[in-house]
């Protein structure tokens, strides 16, 4: 029984879902297990800090909190091509120089208000940021989905309604 | 239920078998172990029972570790099933992989299949309209084909039979070109379906705006809690199997119901290679199946045999059961035996918004999805340069404008508080297509698939008067939308393979002479009196009605039918 529930807590809750775990307990590694992208600790932190700048905590979770960087990796792994995946961490990569030049200072040290900035600037396709455009579109559009879907939102702000058990077709708008 | 265990000829010897166990199938098993027969339903895949087997119906949305998509190596596996609507992460189990089952394609084809107890009868998209005289007449009077064998009425009391059992919704509309049936409560029209309803009246004549039909009980009746079924909650996530019993499917209806009688043996894993013929007795005497498992080669035996495999699987099983007499294939004297295949033809969406209406939006969900709007081109009369024509659906739903432009605290506040924007409305066309000797299927001479059965090999193909037909779809709805006031009209063809529209149908189409049919008024080989074939690949035109209820009242009428002949001790 022990056992069982050490295997438990070990299960990544992202958004709502358990995620596996990375089998490997080798230090640098990403925390959860990929298939087809190679994605080390650090470049989950990073992604981390991009996703918590488009989804931040205020009086509601943010998407650390919500592990949605680990469900972008997840979506990235499992549902893109490998043009994608390639666009993805090249964008990824790009991002700490990207804030070096515009900033002074890695991506995670910028102070937020030139996060966003910088993700402004490169979802404009501005000059070298134009380099990290498909990553953040990618990055925004499954952040969003994340969000959206997850346990949290879908519990406590926007109740999904499993069983509805009927249909209005003239719903006051007011009252939706 | 009884087990298959002994390897005697007595136990493997029934009075019926059924081949294929979904919509089609489901009810012959059903009708013919009402009558007493001891019956035998082989089911080529795996078995699913009612909500045990639905492993994801109760999942929430962010159980699904992709909420929803199909991950890239799955497809992959699949890349004709992938292109389904229906295939999702939430579904996915309920459609085979393609790779595993390959097929020729001499033109593209997207053959969509469900091999498990309950076949695509657990998938399906639930629309149940009635045939009318303007269809069954159809061929006769434009020339094509060969003229149904059957009118109306001698099907109308096995629609209502059917129906009542299934639980239909709908209004009784009282339009001569779409027959009323035994309705439940229907799912009424909402806002702006209604107002476009009043817009196509004002503007046109004999053009309607009906309520789909579907096959959900919206008020369940005491043969449905029989059944153990209840009402539909709208939940529509019908293709993951409803707990409820909310929708028609063989698994929540008909097979358990066909089990309760005791007559039936379900015996899945079990593909059927061919049909044994008997050349002394002259009619057919039982299958030979191919464990799907071991791949051992069994035979069971009946007095009768429904085939139910599924349009194109039917005619493949037809085609493989070679004997002295029928040289290619069983009762295909007329060498006709895979010809004449037709589809639907769902190339073409339009779309628009309105900008009315806006004190209203929705709540909940219509499990049926909106409104139906049933052919009324060349229905009275020839009236364009094609044949026959086209119904569409129709439907419309609010839109929610969500501004998901920017990053951090604005964007997450945006994305919270959606706002309602105009209606959208589309429809899709669902055409008739011609039933040619071209559109065929044939076996392929050397390929053989995992259980040495040789592959179909498949040449169907849109024509001219298809194209015409699209064109006239998308002219009259853009300017029916027009017309109604609605904005941003758009047309979008989807270049669809045939097969996407999952409703293939004839290749062994009934008719009046053997010499140009294969089956009789009773869905009755014409020359093998003991096989029946009452699914999709009976059908000698394939008009516009999604198709699945007729195929429901076949099989019901030809059970009825091959009961009593079987008592006169004529089979």
């Amino acid at each position: 029984m022990k056992r069982r529930s050490a295997i438990k807590s070990l299960v990544i809750i992202a958004g709502g879902i358990a995620i596996m775990p990375s089998c490997s307990t080798e230090p640098g590694k990403a925390s959860i297990d990929l298939k087809k992208i190679n994605i080390n600790a650090d470049q989950e932190a990073l992604l981390a800090e991009i996703a918590e700048t488009i989804i931040p905590k205020n009086n509601k979770p943010g998407a650390k909190e919500l592990n949605l960087h680990l469900f972008i990796l997840k979506m990235v792994d499992d549902c893109h091509n490998e043009e994608d995946q390639k666009a993805f961490i090249e964008g990824l990569n790009s991002m700490d120089k990207l804030a070096k030049s515009k900033y002074g200072s890695a991506f995670a040290a910028c102070d937020p208000k030139q996060k966003i900035n910088l993700l402004n600037a490169i979802s404009k396709e501005e000059g070298d940021a134009k380099g990290a455009t498909a990553f953040l579109k990618i990055a925004k559009r499954r952040i969003i989905q994340g969000f959206m879907n997850s346990k949290y939102v879908m519990t406590d702000l926007k109740k999904y309604e499993l069983v509805p058990g009927r249909y209005n077709g003239y719903f006051p708008a007011k009252q939706a | 239920m009884p087990e298959i265990t002994g390897d005697s000829i007595k136990d493997r010897t029934f009075d019926a078998i059924v081949i294929g166990s979904g919509i089609s199938g489901g009810w012959s098993a059903k009708e013919l172990t009402e009558k007493g027969l001891k019956t035998l339903l082989l089911e080529r895949g795996r078995d699913v029972k009612h909500i045990k087997d639905y492993p994801t119906t109760n999942k929430l949305p962010y159980e699904f570790e992709h909420r929803g998509e199909v991950p890239l190596d799955i497809q992959k596996e699949a890349p004709i099933v992938s292109r389904c609507y229906a295939f999702r992460e939430d579904t996915l189990h309920f459609f085979l992989k393609d790779k595993e089952h390959p097929y020729i394609e001499q033109k593209p084809f997207d053959w969509i299949r469900g091999y498990q107890v309950g076949g695509k009868s657990l998938i399906w998209a639930r629309q149940t309209q009635r045939w009318s005289d303007f269809d069954f007449e159809g061929p006769a009077r434009d020339g094509f084909a060969v003229d149904w064998p059957i009118r109306y009425k001698d099907i109308a009391p096995w629609y209502s039979h059917v129906e009542k059992f299934a639980g239909i919704s709908g209004n009784r509309d009282g339009l001569a070109e779409l027959p009323d049936g035994e309705f439940l409560p229907s799912y009424p029209l909402n806002a702006v379906e209604n107002y476009f309803k009043e817009q196509v009246n004002k503007n046109y004549k004999n053009r309607h705006i009906i309520s789909a039909r579907g096959a959900h009980i919206s008020k369940p009746q005491q043969v449905h809690f029989d059944q153990g079924r209840g009402q539909c909650q709208n939940r529509t996530l019908c293709q993951r199997g409803c707990p409820f019993g909310g929708y028609f499917s063989s698994n929540a209806s008909t097979i358990p119901w066909a089990e309760k009688t005791g007559n039936l043996t379900l015996r899945p894993f079990s593909v059927v290679h061919s049909i044994i013929y008997d050349e002394q007795k002259g009619k057919a005497t039982g299958v030979k199946v191919i464990d799907a498992n071991t791949k051992q080669e069994i035979e069971f035996y009946a007095k009768i045999i429904f085939v139910n495999a599924a349009a194109l699987n039917t005619n493949l099983i037809l085609l493989n059961s070679i004997s002295k007499r029928f040289p290619n294939g069983l009762g295909n004297d007329s060498d006709l035996l895979g010809k004449y295949v037709a589809f639907h033809n769902y190339s073409s969406t339009v779309s628009g918004e309105y900008d009315g209406m806006k004190e209203f939006t929705t709540d909940g969900r219509n499990p049926v999805g909106g409104g139906y709007v049933p052919r009324f081109r060349n229905v009275f009369k020839q009236e364009t340069d094609f044949l026959r024509g086209y119904a569409a659906g129709f439907s419309a739903r609010r839109s929610q404008d969500t501004d998901s432009s920017g990053f951090g605290d604005a964007l997450k506040e945006n994305l919270l508080n959606p706002k309602l924007g105009p209606w959208r409305v589309g429809s899709h066309m669902m055409g008739e297509t011609i039933p040619k000797a071209t559109n065929f299927v044939t076996l392929d001479k050397n390929l053989k698939d995992a259980w040495g059965i040789p592959q179909l090999s498949i040449s169907v193909d849109y024509d001219d008067n298809d194209q015409k037909m699209i064109k006239d779809y998308e002219d009259e709805f853009s300017e029916m939308f027009t017309k109604a006031g609605f904005t941003n009209v758009k047309v979008s063809r989807t270049q669809k393979a045939p097969g996407l529209d999952i409703h293939e149908m004839g290749g062994v189409r009934m008719g009046n002479d053997p010499r140009t049919s294969l089956l009789n008024k009773w869905n009755q080989l014409h020359h093998c009196k003991n096989v029946f074939v009452t699914d999709g690949a009976c059908m000698t035109s394939t008009s516009t009605q999604n198709p699945s209820l007729t195929y429901m009242a076949f099989s019901a009428r030809a059970a009825d039918y091959a009961f009593a002949e079987l008592k006169k001790g004529n089979l």
